[in-house]
């Protein structure tokens, strides 16, 4: 796909994808025999909305030391909480009492939360066991505990050493003794640590891993966090893909009360062993460069073994070896593969002349045998996931928002069915009951509804019709300001060299509609493949060329890769690439033209529309952050900054670091750049910054305030010698738990665009708010969460709201509102464009335009 | 409360301090488990039942059997059994790649000497370690509910052989719980009073082999298989008993299975559309790429690259190579119904074409007379590789 048609293809995926979440296993390992009966291993996996194609939502996990806390096998989870655990409000003053907007309609809301019941003075007690003789199987440790009679009846969560009840025992410490099978007498001690209230961060843990237990109860599947149902599945046959429904469910602390959250889910599984991957990649590359091509295809990805149910990663292919070789097993002795299989599994391997994968095991706890690898047979290997090839396969990203696409009312019918459930399910009832537990009526809130904002045209004020598409609106008024496109280049080849030409005629029709003069390019025609366009570009590239357009023949990536590369590194000039399939759009051209004319006006640092800013000397800052396509270790940051107080120019740069920490640094460097241009541009610096921060994982949270913000503090004092410069971060998340509808007419729907949410739904802890700026077509759209961390601008709630929902309208990509503020977006294009196709750092020259459109 | 039931991890247990004196290889747990299931390939009993199953490890190694299709497991420590359920219900890969025949799990707390309904019509019930377990009374109570009642076709009983015990260090029991161990002439007495008169034939054999210079103790574990004589249990006076439910269930578990519609389609779809797939990527022409930086690599390498996929008999060589051959007509690619029945994989699930056409319907385009899939020839994933 071209860089346009891609870019055309997230354009759409922005309203229909990002209703759905979709699973995706890749670093799941899927909880295998678990000897805990209670604390269930909660696996970390990265489920994401499709809709952030390339972000990369979570690094920096570190591990964690076995046994430190409570369930230290919920990494995913920890970190949550370790997020939770952080205050920011308290340091806000302007907020410690009310964090609430008041401008806006009032709208009444419904929500995926529910209450949760329980007596007021309810209480966990926490307690410590210990056993004499000590015992080092925690699974013989948890057998004794449980069957002894003392606790036989009473609601309990242990993990072998630190012991849970809703109901305290009479005595602090209480002595226990029990017999092993084998006849030994052990005593056991169990002595009270803590009593705690519902509120505090164990206790929640405690009931999350109650509601996991109950949901296992109704005969769900768990994956990660979530529950599946996988008696229902859902085919994409034609993708081999399968999809479970199910849920994701958490319980929190939000603004007032513990609230248990369920928001439905599907879980993508592959129906396809790597063999049958691999024969299919065989019959399409063939044989000569296969080897090759199925190494970079398989290497890196995760794979299920349907044996045993474990997830391992694939680090090599071992051609030479076959099924029908030996290897050695632990205790020394030799077979083959085909036996092991037969003996072990029962399972017989049709094809003998498969190759064997090799994975590298991570060293077990208290284990210094160095690494460990696995040999295992395509053949019983599943691919898991959505590889990134997948994610970019728009047709296949199309059938599964189509497949998962719910609109308010089914979510909120799928939602009564659980909650049904839950409440009539007599085991899953017991449970919550013994604990003292009672599962009650789904929240309903308050949100707003803030005014539409008019769009500004060059000579002309524009109410939209609908906020979510403008184009119409604008059609026939002129952009702000538009560089004339003198001295250009189209790269085509014999067979495009037609197309090329009625395209050229549109754009240039369009273009002058819009106030944007296209002259006559230079047209070269060159060979169909990536080489011959590279070196084309670089024989007639010279300093004089304004823009390289290139009509790209297939949707090969070494195409698009390869003229990015050379004209955003080696020789900066804005460049726009085009599918040549896209422009054979029978009755399309005109609007194709449209959108790649208005690309293109951005790319030469022309200023499409803007709204009205009431602060008159504000910059506003996105920072997206994604792992390189290549080098996974490689964190790519991308900055862009408003550069005017119309917020209609941007600076940008974009950085790569190998460390999560650096992230801060390379921030320092941005900002000082940015006040630098703003200078340059305003002759005095910004009174105010505010910064749009997305790509933030769970449990970065703590960095962030720690590391990143005392960073843009620093750089903004040493730019500026008078200390007035104020500064506001803000954490910006597309993906969160909450959901809400509207009641309307007895059926529910979105809310309208523009709803704000800040309160219930909300965190104490925090400043923060839900903004809904985007439209789910036919799905259910997910609100945009934001955090405020940092500010003393001291703005209102209100005014900070309102600001926001502005942002919003500025992503010259797409003429319409989106789901983040532009900065933030922009800031993840330029991370994508260099995560998936240059791998450098892009020229400064290019810093002031819009290249990575 | 009163321990009947032995379990596998206790049965690893009890030999762990011995393991200096004399080691199996494998655990002699192991041995017996391995003993079992290698009875199970070798008369495929479709209704298998362990009592006093423990953790459950012996029903976990079974059910990868593909020829079980009930799966009972009964034991009087409940708690071990609900905790240990969870491991019974079906994997990931189960859903995915589903069993060819339906498989119930069900887990019942309830001890043997109770008669339960439930377990009438088994074709093998499997008492392993269990009736040394049994405290006198309970001794003599349960040939006539096991043998007399529940009258599977066939019942393996395996306890330890006391002679063996000498080699031990100071040891009279194996484990506390034991209530006794026999020496092979008094179980076999035993046996033989039992099978007798139940008409039943027994044979005796064993695991754990005794170490060299100590053959004359026999096996470490004795074991008996019980033959029902006149063969399978009579069905029909299944149905005439009441049913007695005694045992509480505690856990039960459904497996999907290609004899579930809907698991059914979903393989057959899968298998369908891989291969016409395959079919489809070999008709077109190869495309020759000009470019030289894909295509440099030397054509001899071809010789040492692995070339796998299907392998096919001669036979069913012959089978596709006679079947109607796929064609083109425009852009589109028809790959005959008859053409996909003659691969082996396809047969495997499809007796003939309606019901092929009926289970892929749904989901895969048919051509107007439904003889034949049709796919676009060209597809547009074609172009990213």
């Amino acid at each position: 796909m071209s860089g346009r048609a891609r870019a055309r293809a997230r354009g759409i995926a922005h309203s229909s994808f990002r209703a759905t979440e979709v699973g995706r296993t890749q670093d799941s390992s899927l909880p295998t025999s678990v000897d805990l009966s209670n604390s269930e291993a909660t696996s970390s996996s990265g489920f994401m909305g499709t809709s952030r194609i390339s972000t990369n939502h979570k690094y920096g996990i570190s591990s964690c030391d076995a046994g430190s806390t409570f369930m230290e096998r919920g990494v995913k989870n920890k970190q949550d909480f370790m997020d939770l655990d952080i205050s920011t409000r308290e340091k806000l003053a302007h907020v410690r009492d009310c964090k609430t907007g008041s401008s806006g309609i009032p709208v009444k809301l419904v929500t995926n939360l529910f209450n949760l019941d329980f007596p007021q003075d309810w209480q966990l007690y926490q307690y410590h066991v210990t056993y004499l003789p000590d015992l080092a199987s925690r699974r013989l440790r948890i057998a004794l505990l449980y069957s002894h009679s003392k606790l036989s009846d009473k609601a309990k969560a242990f993990d072998g050493a630190m012991l849970f009840l809703s109901q305290k025992l009479e005595e602090k410490v209480t002595e226990l003794s029990s017999e092993t099978q084998r006849g030994e007498t052990v005593k056991m001690t169990i002595t009270l640590k803590r009593e705690l209230p519902s509120s505090s961060p164990i206790c929640i843990q405690v009931f999350n891993i109650i509601f996991r237990k109950i949901l296992k109860k109704l005969s769900m599947y768990q994956i990660g966090r979530n529950f599946y149902n996988p008696s229902e599945p859902m085919e994409i046959p034609q993708h081999k893909l399968s999809l479970w429904p199910g849920f994701a469910i958490s319980v929190s602390y939000f603004e007032s009360k513990l609230l248990f959250g369920a928001d439905v889910s599907y879980k993508v599984l592959r129906n396809e062993t790597v063999l049958e991957f691999m024969t299919a990649l065989c019959h399409r590359t063939g044989l000569s460069c296969f080897t090759q091509t199925c190494e970079k295809q398989l290497i890196g990805l995760i794979v299920l073994t349907r044996y045993n149910n474990r997830t391992y990663r694939i680090d090599d292919i071992d051609w030479s070896v076959r099924p029908t070789h030996t290897f050695q097993k632990r205790d020394g002795t030799e077979i083959t593969y085909v036996d092991y299989y037969k003996q072990q599994y029962d399972i017989i391997i049709s094809d003998l002349n498969q190759p064997i994968l090799v994975s590298l095991l991570k060293k077990k706890r208290n284990d210094d045998s160095g690494a460990w690898l696995a040999h295992l047979i395509p053949e019983l290997c599943f691919l898991t996931g959505l590889t990134e090839q997948a994610t970019s396969d728009f047709q296949l990203m199309k059938a599964v928002a189509e497949k998962t696409r719910l609109t308010p009312l089914g979510r909120q019918q799928r939602l009564a069915r659980l909650v049904d459930n839950l409440q009539r399910n007599t085991n899953a009832r017991f449970e919550l009951e013994t604990w003292g537990l009672h599962f009650g009526s789904q929240i309903s809130l308050t949100g707003r509804v803030v005014p539409s904002e008019k769009i500004l045209m060059q000579d002309h004020i524009c109410q939209p019709v609908s906020a979510a598409d403008w184009s119409k609106d604008i059609r026939t008024c002129k952009s702000l300001s538009a560089q004339s496109l003198n001295t250009w280049l189209i790269l085509c080849s014999d067979r495009t060299e037609y197309v090329a030409n009625s395209f050229l005629n549109c754009l240039r029709k369009v273009g002058d509609s819009m106030g944007f003069n296209v002259d006559y390019p230079k047209i070269i025609k060159v060979q169909e493949n990536p080489a011959a366009f590279v070196r084309a570009v670089q024989h007639h590239v010279d300093p004089d060329v304004q823009l390289v357009m290139c009509i790209l023949p297939s949707n090969q990536k070494t195409y698009y890769d390869s003229i990015k590369k050379y004209l955003t590194l080696d020789c900066p000039v804005p460049s726009q690439c085009v599918l040549a399939r896209t422009l054979n759009k029978q009755g399309m051209m005109m609007s194709i033209a449209t959108k790649i004319a208005m690309q293109m006006t951005c790319k030469l640092g022309g200023e499409l529309w803007a709204v009205e800013i009431p602060l008159k000397s504000l910059m506003v800052v996105g920072i997206d952050v994604c792992k390189d396509a290549l080098s996974k270790d490689v964190m790519v940051v991308g900055c862009v900054a408003s550069v005017n107080p119309g917020i209609t120019r941007w600076f940008s740069r974009c950085i790569l670091q190998r460390t999560t920490t650096d992230v801060a640094d390379c921030l320092k460097v941005f900002m000082t750049g940015a006040l630098n241009k703003w200078y340059k541009y305003n002759h005095d610096l910004p009174a105010r910054i505010i910064v749009y921060r997305a790509g933030v994982g769970d449990g970065q949270l703590k960095t962030l305030i720690e590391y990143e913000v005392p960073q843009l503090l620093i750089s903004v004092a040493e730019s500026s010698s008078n200390a007035s410069l104020r500064l506001s971060v803000i954490v910006v998340r597309k993906k969160c738990m909450p959901r809400f509808f509207t009641e309307m007419n007895r059926t529910v729907q979105n809310p309208p665009l523009g709803t704000i949410v800040d309160s219930e739904a909300t965190r104490h802890k925090w400043y923060d708010f839900y903004l809904i700026s985007q439209v789910a077509g036919r799905g259910t759209v997910s609100p945009t969460y934001y955090n405020v961390i940092y500010d003393d601008n001291s703005l209102k709630p209100d005014h900070m709201q309102r600001l926001t929902f502005k942002l919003c309208h500025l992503y010259y990509n797409w003429p319409g509102l989106i789901s983040v503020p532009a900065p933030c977006q922009y800031a993840h294009k330029l991370t994508f464009l260099v995560a998936q196709s240059i791998h450098k750092e892009p020229s400064l020259e290019l810093a002031n335009f819009l290249f990575y459109l | 409360v009163e321990e009947i039931c032995n379990s596998v991890v206790d049965g690893n247990f009890e030999e762990v301090p011995r393991e200096t004196v004399i080691k199996f290889k494998p655990p002699l747990y192991r041995q017996r488990y391995q003993f079992v299931k290698n009875l199970v390939e070798q008369h495929e009993p479709k209704k298998v039942a362990d009592l006093g199953c423990g953790d459950t490890s012996l029903l976990r190694l079974l059910k990868v059997n593909p020829c079980i299709e009930f799966l009972v497991g009964v034991d009087i420590n409940e708690d071990k059994l609900r905790w240990r359920g969870d491991t019974l219900a079906p994997l990931m890969g189960d859903y995915l790649k589903p069993r060819d025949l339906n498989l119930t799990i069900t887990l019942y707390h309830g001890s043997v000497v109770e008669r339960d309904s439930r377990l009438l019509g088994f074709d093998l019930i499997t008492c392993i370690e269990l009736i040394e377990h049994l405290d006198s009374g309970d001794l003599a109570r349960f040939p006539e509910v096991v043998f007399g009642y529940l009258s599977p076709s066939m019942i393996v009983i395996s306890t330890p052989n006391s002679e063996f015990n000498p080699l031990f260090p100071s040891v009279t029991l194996r484990d506390s719980d034991h209530k006794f161990e026999w020496t092979r002439m008094e179980f076999q007495t035993w046996a033989l009073y039992v099978a007798n008169r139940y008409d039943y034939s027994v044979e005796f054999t064993g695991v754990g082999e005794p170490p060299a210079g100590a053959e004359n103790v026999g096996y470490c574990t004795q074991i008996g298989i019980f033959r029902k004589n006149g063969g399978k249990a009579m069905e029909s006076c299944v149905s005439e008993q009441h049913d007695q439910h005694v045992y509480k269930a505690v856990f039960t578990t459904s497996y999907p299975s290609l004899q579930q519609e809907r698991f059914f389609k979903l393989v057959l779809v899968n298998e369908v559309s891989q291969q016409v797939e395959s079919l489809r990527v070999s008709h077109l022409p190869r495309q020759k790429k000009q470019d030289g930086e894909w295509d440099d690599t030397p054509k001899d390498s071809q010789a040492s690259s692995p070339c796998f996929g299907p392998v096919f008999t001669e036979v069913e060589k012959a089978k596709i190579e006679n079947s109607p051959k796929p064609f083109c007509v425009g852009d589109k690619f028809f790959v005959p119904l008859q053409r996909l029945l003659a691969y082996p994989k396809l047969n495997r699930l499809c007796a003939n074409e309606e019901m092929m056409r009926s289970g892929i319907a749904d989901s895969i385009p048919l051509s107007s007379d439904g003889s034949a899939v049709v796919a676009d020839l060209r597809d547009y994933s074609d172009e990213q590789f």
